[in-house]
C-alpha cells in the first residue's frame, strides 16, 4: 500500500514537473516570438 | 452423417451470457443511432460485440478476423498511435498557447488517474483483496481517468493487464458520459459567485511560428523527462506539426480524415470484438465500469479545486469551472464548462479558456500515462 502511495505522489510530481517545464518554455517562446502582421 | 445439430446451428449454442452481450451490443448501436451518443465509436463497438458473441461465428478464435485485428492493431499498440496522429492533426493548441497557465489545470485533473489507481489497488491486492486487481490492473484501470481512449489502450496493453478489453470499452463509453458525470461535481464544488466570474474572450495573440515550434518543444520536453510517453506524445505532436507547418495540407487533411476514420473503424470494431461474454461478464468488469466513473469524477474535482486556488490567487479573475476541462475528454468537457458558465450567467463565455485546459489535459494525460509506465515496473 505504501508503494501505491509513492506511485501516486511521484506520478503527480512527474506530471506537474513536465507540464511546469512546458509552461515555462511556452511562456518564454511567446515572449521571444511576437506575432507578425500576417499571423 | 454423424454431426450433431449443435455443431453448426448457432442458436443451439446460445446461452444467457452470449445473449446478454448481444443485447449490450444492440444497446450501444441504439444509443449511437437513436440518441446520437458518440455514434462514431459506439456503432463500431456495438457491431463488434454482436459479431464476437454470435455462437460458432469464429471471429475471435485463433485465425479469426478479430483475433488478427487485435494482434495487429491493439497488441502492437499500432491503432492507438495512428489515431493519435489524427487527433494531433485535429487539435488546435492555440487556446492553450494563448493561455499557457491552463496547463496546470490539465496537470491537476490527472489526479483522476492516480487517485483511482490507489482506490482500485486498495480493493484488490493492496489491502482488502475483495477483487482480483493486481498493481498492473490498478494502474491500467486508473488510466481510464485520462479520458483518452488511445492512451488507455496503450498503457493497459503495454502493462499487460488482463482487463485491457473492459478498460478500453469503459474509457470509450465514458467519453460520451462526460456531460452527465461532470456538471454535478462542478456545481457541488463551486459557489454561484465563482461560477459567475467572467473571463476575457480575447487573449494574447500567438505567432504561427510558435504554433510550429510548440509540437517540437513538447516532444523534446516530454520525451526527455518521461521517455515512456514518447510514442504517444511523438505521434500526437507529429499530427499537430502536419497541421501547423502549413506546407503539407494534403497530409494534414489525410491524417484528420482518411487515417483517423479508417483507424477509428478498425479500432472500434476490434474493441467491440474484445468484449467476449466469458471474459466480460464478471464482478471485476462491473467494478472497472464503476471505477471509471470514480476516475472521471476525481479528475473533474481535482481540476475544479485547482481552479478555485487559481481563482483566489488571481483575485477572482479565473473562473474555477474551467478546471473541469483539464480532463482530456476533448472537446466534450470544454463544451460542458461553456454550458455551465452560460447557466450561471448567459453572458459568461468560457469556451476558449476551457479549450485551453482541455488541450493541455490531452498532453497531461499522455504524460500521466508515461509516468505510470515508468513507475509500475519500479514498484511492481
Amino acid at each position: 500500500m505504501i508503494d501505491a502511495l509513492w506511485i501516486v505522489v511521484l506520478g503527480m510530481a512527474i506530471v506537474f514537473a513536465v507540464l511546469g517545464l512546458l509552461l515555462g518554455a511556452m511562456t518564454l517562446l511567446n515572449k521571444l516570438i511576437r506575432p507578425r502582421e500576417k499571423d | 452423417m454423424d454431426i450433431a445439430a449443435g455443431e453448426f446451428l448457432g442458436f443451439l449454442n446460445l446461452n444467457w451470457q452470449l445473449a446478454t452481450m448481444l443485447v449490450v451490443g444492440g444497446i450501444l448501436i441504439y444509443l449511437g443511432i437513436a440518441k446520437d451518443v458518440e455514434p462514431v465509436l459506439l456503432i463500431p463497438i456495438g457491431t463488434g460485440i454482436i459479431l464476437a458473441n454470435i455462437p460458432l461465428g469464429g471471429l475471435v478464435d485463433e485465425g479469426g478476423i478479430f483475433a488478427i485485428l487485435r494482434q495487429a492493431g491493439i497488441d502492437t499498440e499500432l491503432f492507438p498511435l495512428l489515431i493519435f496522429v489524427g487527433i494531433g492533426a485535429m487539435i488546435d493548441f492555440g487556446p492553450f498557447l494563448e493561455r499557457p497557465y491552463t496547463v496546470l489545470l490539465g496537470a491537476a485533473a490527472q489526479f483522476g488517474i492516480f487517485g483511482t489507481f490507489f482506490l482500485v489497488y486498495l480493493l484488490g491486492d493492496g489491502w482488502l483483496h475483495l477483487l482480483d486487481f493486481s498493481l498492473i490492473d490498478a494502474a491500467s484501470i486508473g488510466i481510464i481517468g485520462s479520458a483518452d481512449g488511445p492512451t488507455s489502450i496503450y498503457v493497459s496493453t503495454v502493462l499487460g493487464s488482463k482487463y485491457a478489453a473492459a478498460i478500453v470499452v469503459a474509457a470509450y463509453s465514458y467519453m460520451a458520459m462526460v456531460p452527465i458525470i461532470q456538471p454535478p461535481i462542478m456545481r457541488l464544488l463551486t459557489t454561484k459567485e465563482e461560477r459567475n466570474v467572467k473571463m476575457p474572450i480575447k487573449a494574447t495573440a500567438v505567432s504561427q511560428r510558435t504554433k510550429i515550434i510548440f509540437p517540437i518543444v513538447t516532444v523534446l520536453i516530454v520525451g526527455l523527462m518521461a521517455p515512456k510517453a514518447t510514442p504517444l506524445i511523438g505521434f500526437l505532436m507529429f499530427g499537430n506539426l502536419l497541421r501547423e507547418c502549413g506546407v503539407v495540407e494534403r497530409l494534414s487533411m489525410a491524417a484528420q480524415n482518411e487515417l483517423a476514420n479508417i483507424v477509428t473503424i478498425l479500432l472500434g470494431i476490434t474493441v467491440g470484438g474484445m468484449m467476449i461474454a466469458s471474459e466480460f461478464l464478471k464482478l471485476e468488469t462491473i467494478m472497472i465500469f464503476i471505477m471509471g466513473i470514480v476516475a472521471f469524477a476525481l479528475g473533474t474535482a481535482a481540476g475544479v479545486i485547482l481552479g478555485k486556488i487559481m481563482y483566489l490567487a488571481s483575485r477572482r479573475k479565473i473562473n474555477p469551472l474551467i478546471g473541469a476541462a483539464g480532463i482530456s475528454a476533448f472537446p466534450m468537457s470544454a463544451r460542458v464548462v461553456q454550458r455551465e458558465g452560460l447557466k450561471a450567467d448567459p453572458q459568461n463565455h468560457l469556451l476558449m479558456h476551457a479549450a485551453g485546459a482541455n488541450t493541455a489535459g490531452q498532453i497531461a494525460s499522455v504524460v500521466a500515462g508515461g509516468a505510470m509506465l515508468m513507475l509500475i515496473p519500479l514498484f511492481g
